[in-house]
C-alpha cells in the first residue's frame, strides 16, 4: 500500500515537470540575445516595410507630378523680363544649395552594418553603430571636410539643420527614426572622398578594428541624393540684410 | 497486480511525454532561422521612419495641393496671376536664402563659449584632455541641431549643409577657414531649450565640464549670425528632379 501511493506523487512530478519544461521552451524562444526566430515573422516585417516603402514611392509620384504642374503654371505666366528670369535662377541656385533638390553627381556610397553576432560574441541586444552613432556624425564630418557637396543618410538629406540624436532606442535623423545598415551617400570626388575615410587609422578603420563595424566603401560614377522631406520652417530666425551687401548692390 | 499496475503507470507516462512533444513541435510555426531579436527591432524602426517621411511628404503634397487649386481657379477666371506668382517668387527667394545661408540672420537663441581648461593636469595625464577638440564642437553643434537651432554659427562662421569642422593641430578648421580657441557657438531658436539641452542632466556642456573645460552658455534675445561667405558653386553634383520624373514614369 505504501509503495503504491507513491505511484501517483511520481506521476504528477513528471506531469509537472513536462508541462514546465515545454513552456520554458516555448517562451525562451527569441529574447535579448536574439534566438530562433520563425521565418514568418522576419518575412511579414520585410513585407510590411516593402509595402510601405511602395506607398511612399505612389505619394513621392504624386507629389512630383503637383511640382511639375506648378512650374508649368508659373512658366506660362511669368514674363520672360531678365529681372524675373535671374530672380529664378537665384531661387534655384538657393533651394539647391538648401537641400530642397534631388541632386545627382559622382560620389561614393558607405555602407555601415552592425558586427555579424558569433557564437563567441553575441552581441548584448543593442545596436553598436545606434549606440555609438557619434561615429556616424563623424563620418559626416570626414565627408564635408573632403569636399562632398551633397549627403544623406538612409535617404535623409544631410542640411544645415540636420541632427543626428538618439532618441530612446532610435537614432533620428532629421527627426525621422533610423535603423542599420546605414547606407550614406555623399556626391563629391570620389576619389578624395574614399582616400579620405580610408586613410590609415582614420575613420573607417577605427569603426572597423575599435567597433567591429561592418563597413564599405563603393565609388560611383553617378549617384542620386533625395531632396530633404521635412518642413522647413524658421519660427524665430529672420533675414537681414546686411547694409554694407545693399551698398555694394 | 503490482506490476501490472506499474506497466499501465508507465505506459501512461510515455503517452503523456510523447504528447506534450508533439503539442511543443507543433505550437512552433513554421522554419526557423537563427535572428537576433535586433534585427526585428531595425525593422521596425525603419518602418516607423518610413511612415514618418510619408507623413511629411503628405504635407507638403496638401500645400502644393492648396496653392495648385488656388492658381488654377484664378487661372480659369482668366485672370493675371502673374503678379502673385512674382510676389510668391520673392517671398520664396528670401526664404531659400535663409535656409541657404545667404543672408544674416537675427533672433534670439543662445551663445556657448567652450575653452580649454584652465587646471594643471596631473602627472603623466594627457594634455589632450583638457583641451577643446573637433568631436567636442560638433557634438555640442549636433546637440543645439536636435534641440531646434534653425541658424548656427562657430567664431562667426555660419554652419550650412557642407561645414566641416576638423582639428589641424594648434587650430581648428571651419568652412576651410582657420580659428583658435576660445570657440563662441552662436545658436537661433528656442534658448531655453536649447540652453537645457546642453548643461541639463546627461547633457555635453556638463561632460565638458567635469573634464576641467570652460563652459559657458548664455541666453540672449538677440543673436546676430553672419552669412556664409566661402565659395559654394558646386562642382559635382546637378539638380536631377527632372530626371527623376522621367525615370518614374518609364517605371510605371
Amino acid at each position: 500500500m505504501q509503495n503504491k501511493s507513491g505511484i501517483p506523487i511520481i506521476f504528477a512530478l513528471a506531469l509537472l515537470i513536462g508541462l514546465i519544461i515545454s513552456i520554458q521552451l516555448n517562451t525562451s524562444d527569441a529574447h535579448d540575445q536574439g534566438g530562433l526566430i520563425p521565418v514568418a515573422q522576419v518575412d511579414a516585417l520585410e513585407q510590411q516595410l516593402k509595402e510601405v516603402r511602395r506607398e511612399k514611392e505612389a505619394i513621392l509620384a504624386e507629389y512630383l507630378e503637383l511640382e511639375q504642374r506648378l512650374k508649368e503654371i508659373e512658366e506660362k505666366n511669368l514674363s520672360d523680363d531678365a529681372f524675373i528670369q535671374s530672380a529664378m535662377k537665384e531661387l534655384e541656385r538657393y533651394r539647391m544649395a538648401a537641400g530642397v533638390l534631388d541632386v545627382k553627381g559622382p560620389g561614393v556610397i558607405i555602407t555601415v552594418d552592425d558586427p555579424i553576432p558569433t557564437e563567441e560574441n553575441p552581441g548584448d541586444g543593442y545596436s553598436t553603430i545606434m549606440v555609438r552613432y557619434d561615429l556616424l556624425l563623424a563620418l559626416v564630418n570626414k565627408l564635408k571636410d573632403a569636399g562632398a557637396e551633397a549627403i544623406s543618410i538612409n535617404g535623409q538629406r544631410i542640411i544645415a539643420k540636420t541632427e543626428i540624436s538618439l532618441a530612446g532606442d532610435n537614432v533620428n535623423i532629421n527627426t525621422v527614426p533610423t535603423a542599420p545598415p546605414y547606407t550614406i551617400k555623399a556626391i563629391g570626388n570620389p576619389d578624395t572622398l574614399e582616400g579620405a575615410l580610408t586613410i590609415r587609422y582614420g575613420i573607417v578603420e577605427n569603426m572597423r578594428n575599435n567597433y567591429g563595424l561592418q563597413v564599405s566603401i563603393a565609388k560611383q560614377e553617378e549617384i542620386e541624393i533625395q531632396r530633404y522631406n521635412g518642413v522647413l520652417r524658421f519660427l524665430y530666425a529672420k533675414p537681414i540684410e546686411n547694409s554694407e551687401e545693399e551698398d555694394a548692390q | 497486480m503490482r506490476n501490472r499496475l506499474k506497466i499501465v503507470l508507465i505506459f501512461i507516462l510515455c503517452v503523456f511525454i510523447g504528447s506534450s512533444v508533439i503539442v511543443l513541435s507543433k505550437t512552433v510555426k513554421g522554419l526557423h532561422v537563427f535572428v537576433s531579436s535586433k534585427v526585428l527591432e531595425d525593422y521596425r524602426i525603419t518602418i516607423e521612419g518610413e511612415r514618418k517621411d510619408m507623413e511629411n511628404l503628405i504635407k507638403q503634397i496638401e500645400e502644393a495641393k492648396a496653392q495648385l487649386e488656388e492658381l488654377e481657379t484664378f487661372e480659369a477666371e482668366n485672370e493675371d496671376i502673374s503678379q502673385e506668382l512674382e510676389a510668391k517668387l520673392f517671398q520664396d527667394l528670401e526664404f531659400y536664402k535663409l535656409a541657404a545661408g545667404f543672408v544674416d540672420a537675427v533672433g534670439p537663441g543662445v551663445e556657448v563659449i567652450v575653452d580649454d581648461g584652465t587646471r594643471d593636469i596631473g602627472f603623466g595625464e594627457d594634455p589632450n584632455d583638457i583641451l577643446v577638440h573637433d568631436m567636442d564642437l560638433f557634438l555640442i553643434i549636433n546637440e543645439l541641431k536636435a534641440a531646434g537651432a534653425e541658424v548656427i554659427s562657430v567664431n562667426g562662421q555660419r554652419i550650412v549643409d557642407t561645414s566641416a569642422i576638423s582639428c589641424s593641430g594648434y587650430t581648428v578648421r571651419i568652412n576651410g577657414q582657420f580659428y583658435a580657441r576660445p570657440f563662441i557657438i552662436r545658436a537661433i531658436g528656442d534658448g531655453s531649450r536649447m540652453a537645457a539641452s546642453l548643461i541639463g542632466p546627461g547633457g555635453y556642456g556638463n561632460y565638458l565640464k567635469d573634464w576641467g573645460l570652460v563652459f559657458k552658455v548664455s541666453i540672449r534675445d538677440d543673436i546676430r549670425i553672419p552669412a556664409y561667405t566661402e565659395d559654394r558653386a558646386p562642382k559635382y553634383m546637378t539638380i536631377a528632379t527632372d530626371d527623376r520624373t522621367v525615370k518614374e514614369g518609364e517605371n510605371n
